[in-house]
This record gives C-alpha cells, structure tokens and sequence, in this order.
C-alpha cells in the first residue's frame, strides 16, 4: 500500500470537542449513572483483584508441592499417624484408640469423632486432629498429670488402682513411669461416683493437690514419707490429713498456708527424731501451735509434748490404709 | 462497535419536542425497545439558548425512554440540525500512481484526503463529510474505484459544518446524563435515510423534513447524498403568522393551525368562517378559514421556494425523479404535498415510515429519530466492517434497508 505524498492539513471535526464534563454540570441523574458506572468499575477490578489473587495463591500451592492436589482428587488411604503430645502417650495407644477404618482416606475420616474418641480417655485433657495431605492423620494431645492414686474394688471382687489428676478427673494411667507412680499418696476419704465406664471427677482434690505439689518441691523428704491423704475432714473442717510410713497421722488444715505447715512440720520433725517412738498424730492446723502426740503405752495416759494436750480419742480417730478398704462401697 | 448487544439511544433535541428512542443492537439487527418524548425548552430554530432548560427536557427524555425500554443506554446518536450548518462541496482529483494505472487503495485515500481538506472558518467545526461518487477519467463509479484502470482519479466531498459552540452545547446536555455521544448525525440525512427508498436515492430524491423551528433538506443523486441545509424556518413561523395576521395568542393560533390550515388554498366561499374553539365558551371567535388558509399557504410556498433556492443548480426536475418525499411534524399540514409538487415541478409525496416500524412510532415526528437510528448504526457498521474483514452486520443493517 501507498503513502499518500501530499501534506494535508487536518480538519477540525465535532469529535475534537472534549465530551468530559464534570460532575457539578451534570443533573442529578447524571450524576447518579457516573456513581453507579464508577461503582461497577470498581466492583470489576476488585473481583478482577480477587481472581488473580486466588490464581497466584493455587499457582503457589501447585509450585510448593505439586502433588498435593492431585493427592486430594486421589484421596489416598490413611498411611502415617503423627502424635504431638506433652505427656507420656505414644503412637500404639493413639492408633488402639483411634480405631480407624482399614484403608479409610483422609477425606473419608471424621475428625470430630474422632477427637471425642481420644477425649474419652480420661488422660488426655485436650486434643486436636487435622488431616496432613497426602496420607498422614496429625493428633495433638494435652495429657492430665496425676496427683495421687486411688484404689477402688468392683462388685466382683477385683481392686483396682486409679490415678486421680489436678482437675478431679479419675484415669487409667497409661505409659506413666511405674516407680513415679509409686511415689503417688494414695487417696481416701472420698466417695467415688460411676460415670460410664470410669468415674465422676474428685470434688475439692485441688486443696489436696495444692498441698502435696508444694511439699513436693518444697520439702521433699516429707513428701517421700506420706502414704495416705485423707479428704474425710475437708469439707467438714477443712482439714487434709496425710499419713505417713511411720503412721503418723499430720493433719494440714485447708485455709492456711502450706508452705509455713511444712516448715512447722519439719521442725517438729527434727526435734521428734530422737524420740523413741515416733509420734501418733502432729496437728498443724493450729496455727502458730504444733500438737504432737504419741500414742500411750499400755495402761497410761497419752502423752503429749511442745502443744496443748490433744484428746486421745481424736489421735485415733482416724485410720487409713493404704490396702484396699473392703467395706468401701462404690455408689453407681 | 463490537458484536455483544448495545444499547443505543436516538436523541433528537427540536424546537417543540424533544425525542429518544431507544434501539437494541445485537450485532445482526436493530430492536427498538423503548421511547421517550418530552415538550421542548430552551431551544430555538434547533439552537440551545438556555442550557438548564433544555438539559431538563432532554434528561427527562432520556429518563422516559430508559424506563420503557427497562435497559440502561450506552451511547447516543445525537441528531443535529440548526441555521448554524452550512455546506460546500469540494473536490480533488490525483493521477493514477501505477505504471500500469491500476488504482489502489493509496490513490484512494489520498484524493478522499484532498476532497476532505479544505481548511474552515474560525469556530467551525465538520459535522460531516458526504462522498459523492468516485470518477475515473471522468466516468461514474458507483462503488469503490479500486483495481480499476485509469489515469486520473476524481472525487467530491459535501462537507457540512457547524458552529463550534452550537455543536459543543448539544454534546454537553447528552454529557450532562452521563452519556457519551457516539455519532452527530445530520437531521436531514436521518430522516431522508427513513423516508426514501435505495431506488429513490439512485434516480435522485428530495428529502425535506419541516420541523417546528428548521426545516432540514437532503438531496439524493445517484444513490448518495448529494446536498443538504437547513432553513431556520418551521410550522412555528407559520403560527406565528396566523397570530399576527388574526391578532390571536400563539396556543390559539397553533389550535387554529392544526385544525383549519392548509398548505394550498382549497376553500371557495369567502364567507365561509370558522369557530376558534367551536364550544360557544366566552372568548370562543369566528375567522374567516379563506385567512388562514391563505396565510399558512403562502408562508408554505415561500418555505419551499426558499428551500429550492438554496438547493439552487443542484436540484432540477431531470435529476430528481423520483420527486420530493416530505416529513417533519410540519409536514401533516394538509396540502402540503400538493404545493411542494408545484414549487419544484415534480411529483411530492408524504414520507411513511417502512412497514416493519411499529404503528406507535409512524408519525412523521419519529422519522428523524428513526433514522438517526438506522443511519448511525450503518455508519457505524460500515466504520468497523474494514476491521471484521466479514461484515456480517453491516450486511445485516443492510439488509433491513433493502426491505425499504
């Protein structure tokens, strides 16, 4: 094609009239069309915005792992378990209590009943489940520690030891360190309740976890020697009595502090230590006072030392054993 | 404009109406799908004089017509008339480039740029460029004069144009609804376009639309416009007259118009008189009907003499055989035929609006708007059919002029 050679001057036409006009000039429905167009060009570049960003946001997960969505199309059966848990649980309980399907995909599982399934386990305090593409089923555990141990005994006979956790919460242990669970106190003075298969929670153990968490730490050596602890008298007189090795009875009282009963008792402890025989009840629930009695030879007045005389009938009142008690009957 | 359906407004803004129709264009055909009138304000002999006004008659328009069409208009083809056109006719011709004088599409576009340069006045603006037929050594070509043989090309160009801020004034009250003005259209070459056949325009037709305030004319020769102008004169001068003439206000003598004139003398008794209003109410006169007959027949004859000298050596009973078609809301003044066929010396005839138009859109008051229609959507097709290279619609608008 040609190039014209000529030199034409153009011509002005009625198309060189800007048409633009601002708003102001413009009636009211004008003015209205140019807000409604404005918000349909905005409605397309947002929409517009949120296609490319949902593009780049596939495109990226196709790039990270390029096998991921075609694994989710395939649906692939169910070949890891992943545990994360802050306790002593491993991978053959969380597959024996799962109980999944064979060959079940990971889109196939519900997860909710699965959770309920694990947190039916009086162990574990909190867990959640997610499903980790292509094969793998992540469980995530918060386990209950225990505080101290409780025997019970079935109609048929057969006693049985529990652990009882901070919240109340009664559970088989499993996978806990036999000599740690050894050094649990055993339990008495509380009516244990059937709920399904286990038992309703403790009532009011957290005064009794209070105290053997802070003996614990704090005094050790005591803490090695108590047996028993008693809630018998928690409510009544808010009274935690723990019995020792030696049988002593050390009665704690609730609404004071821990830490000053301890040290009262590691005192009286010292000073007792050259007795003969070791003494039958050391009450701390006097405050500043420390009663401490022996139980009486045959034939003689029981004797009491450093506190006011305590009645003798009160240093015997009580009786734990940490055997099994076969007159304890458990409430259904 | 591309294949996915348009929606195209027609507006014409006159002096006593303002009007929108409303076409859906799917590519393939044309729908008119809703229509807007509004009495007209601020606009005189087709000229805006008050800019508020007639911004609220035409947007009250537009209003009207999207609500019947239920669809929101895209764009707008805008008629234009007004004493303020003008056109002259300028021609070009250029020597065949090629040794072996086979003209292309170079020569072509050179001699059309030629035709089309003439420089304009300060403060005019082109409105249109009309084609006339290409000549190829001095012989008609009714078509493209490409791969033909010659040696020398010719062409003219009827080129219309206006003033710059008349035509601005009109686009700004379109602008001011928010819509944007695709195509300024000649009153004249929209409503001629609807009321003449192909057939018509290639033996040569004249299309004369009287409106209130202007009377618009277009000349066909040879299947294409050949010469157009405006008359600032229209059916209000001729009640103006009569309320001159029968010292009348101007709504009695509009009443009088419409029910007793007549474009020809018809009337033989002299005496014979009618009622103003024909109630017998208080005020309610008799006229002579010879009056006023006598002066809507004259003010008629020298609209069209007028119209006739303007068109001066182009028109002529030899060239324009298929005679005068007449339209305009003017134009249903009775007789009026009768005396257009007398001033030019061939047959007349009242414009009609081809039989596909609905009946509620045959008034002659539509045609301008009609075509503006019809007209913008063909120039329009023929713009983009270089670019489609298959012409699908064009062929498509062409067809449905074919069938008129």
């Amino acid at each position: 094609m040609s190039v014209p050679l000529v030199n034409i001057p153009p011509t002005r036409s009625w198309r060189d009239i800007p048409q633009p006009v601002k708003p102001r000039t413009m009636s009211r429905e004008g003015r209205w069309r140019l807000l409604t167009a404005t918000l349909r060009v905005a409605g397309v570049v947002a929409v517009l915005g949120a296609l490319g960003w949902a593009a780049w946001t596939v495109s990226e997960v196709v790039r990270e792992d390029a096998r991921k969505l075609p694994a989710v199309a395939r649906a692939e059966p169910v070949r890891h378990l992943e545990l994360i848990t802050n306790g002593v649980l491993d991978q053959d309980w969380l597959r024996q209590a799962l109980a999944l399907p064979a060959k079940a995909s990971l889109m196939e599982l519900d997860l909710a009943q699965l959770r309920s399934r694990l947190l039916a386990h009086g162990q574990v305090n909190s867990a959640t489940i997610e499903r980790k593409f292509p094969d793998t089923l992540v469980a995530q555990l918060s386990e209950r520690s225990p505080v101290v141990r409780v025997m019970t005994q079935s109609g048929a006979g057969e006693s049985k030891a529990w652990l009882v956790a901070r919240d109340g919460v009664v559970f088989d242990g499993v996978g806990f360190d036999p000599a740690m669970v050894a050094t649990l106190p055993w339990l008495d003075g509380v009516t244990l309740r059937r709920r399904g298969d286990g038992f309703a929670p403790v009532a009011e153990i957290e005064a009794a976890a209070n105290l053997l968490a802070k003996a614990r730490w704090e005094a050790e050596h005591l803490y090695r020697t108590w047996m028993v602890v008693s809630l018998a008298r928690l409510q009544s007189d808010r009274e935690i009595e723990v019995r020792t090795k030696e049988g002593t009875l050390v009665v704690f009282t609730a609404d004071g502090d821990y830490f000053m009963q301890l040290a009262r008792l590691s005192s009286a402890w010292e000073k007792l230590a050259a007795a003969p025989t070791p003494p039958a009840r050391i009450d701390l629930s006097l405050g500043r006072e420390v009663s401490v009695a022996f139980a009486p030879a045959a034939g003689q007045p029981p004797a009491v030392a450093i506190a006011p005389r305590v009645p003798a009938d009160r240093a015997f009142s009580f009786f734990s054993n940490p055997q099994p008690n076969p007159k304890r009957e458990l409430q259904n | 404009m591309s294949s996915r359906t348009n929606f195209i407004g027609a507006v014409e803004i006159g002096t006593s109406k303002i009007t929108v129709l409303v076409g859906e264009y799917t590519g393939r055909e044309l729908a008119i799908i809703g229509c807007g009138e509004c009495s007209s304000r601020g606009v005189i002999k087709g000229s805006v004089v008050d800019y508020k006004a007639a911004s609220e008659c035409t947007h009250s328009a537009l209003e009207q017509a999207e609500r019947d069409a239920g669809e929101r208009i895209e764009v707008v083809f805008l008629a234009q008339t007004g004493g303020h056109l003008e056109g002259f006719y300028n021609e070009a011709s250029v020597s065949v480039k090629a040794s072996d004088n086979l003209i292309d599409a170079g020569d072509i576009r050179t001699v059309c740029d030629l035709a089309k340069s003439k420089e304009l006045p300060a403060g005019r603006m082109v409105v249109h460029n009309i084609r006339r037929p290409f000549r190829v050594d001095g012989r008609l070509v009714p078509g493209t004069p490409e791969h033909l043989v010659g040696q020398r090309l010719e062409v003219g160009y009827w080129t219309v144009h206006g003033q710059e801020q008349r035509l601005a004034d009109n686009i700004h009250v379109i602008r001011g609804f928010n819509l944007e003005v695709r195509e300024l259209v000649l009153a004249s070459l929209a409503a001629g376009h609807m009321v003449t056949t192909p057939e018509e325009r290639q033996h040569g037709v004249l299309a004369i639309d009287i409106g209130a305030g202007t009377t618009d004319f277009v000349l066909y020769r040879d299947g294409a416009p050949h010469t157009t102008g405006v008359v600032p004169v229209g059916g209000t001068h001729l009640t103006n007259d009569l309320s001159i003439g029968l010292r009348l206000t101007d709504g009695q003598a509009e009443k009088l118009k419409l029910r007793f004139g007549r474009a020809n003398v018809q009337v033989r008794d002299k005496g014979q008189k009618v009622w103003l209003d024909g109630n017998f109410a208080i005020g309610d006169r008799q006229f002579p009907l010879l009056a006023i007959e006598q002066i809507t027949a004259a003010r008629t004859w020298e609209l069209l003499e007028v119209v006739k000298k303007k068109l001066g050596n182009a028109f002529s009973s030899e060239t324009c055989t298929a005679g005068v078609v007449l339209t305009g809301g003017s134009a249903k003044l009775a007789g009026v035929a009768e005396t257009a066929a007398k001033v030019f010396g061939v047959p007349a005839h009242l414009g009609e609006a081809p039989t596909w138009v609905s009946e509620n859109l045959r008034d002659p008051g539509f045609h301008t708007a009609l075509g503006l229609l019809y007209y913008g959507v063909s120039t329009q097709a023929e713009k983009s059919a270089p670019a489609r290279r298959g012409g699908g619609f064009l062929t498509g608008v062409r067809r449905l002029f074919a069938s008129t």
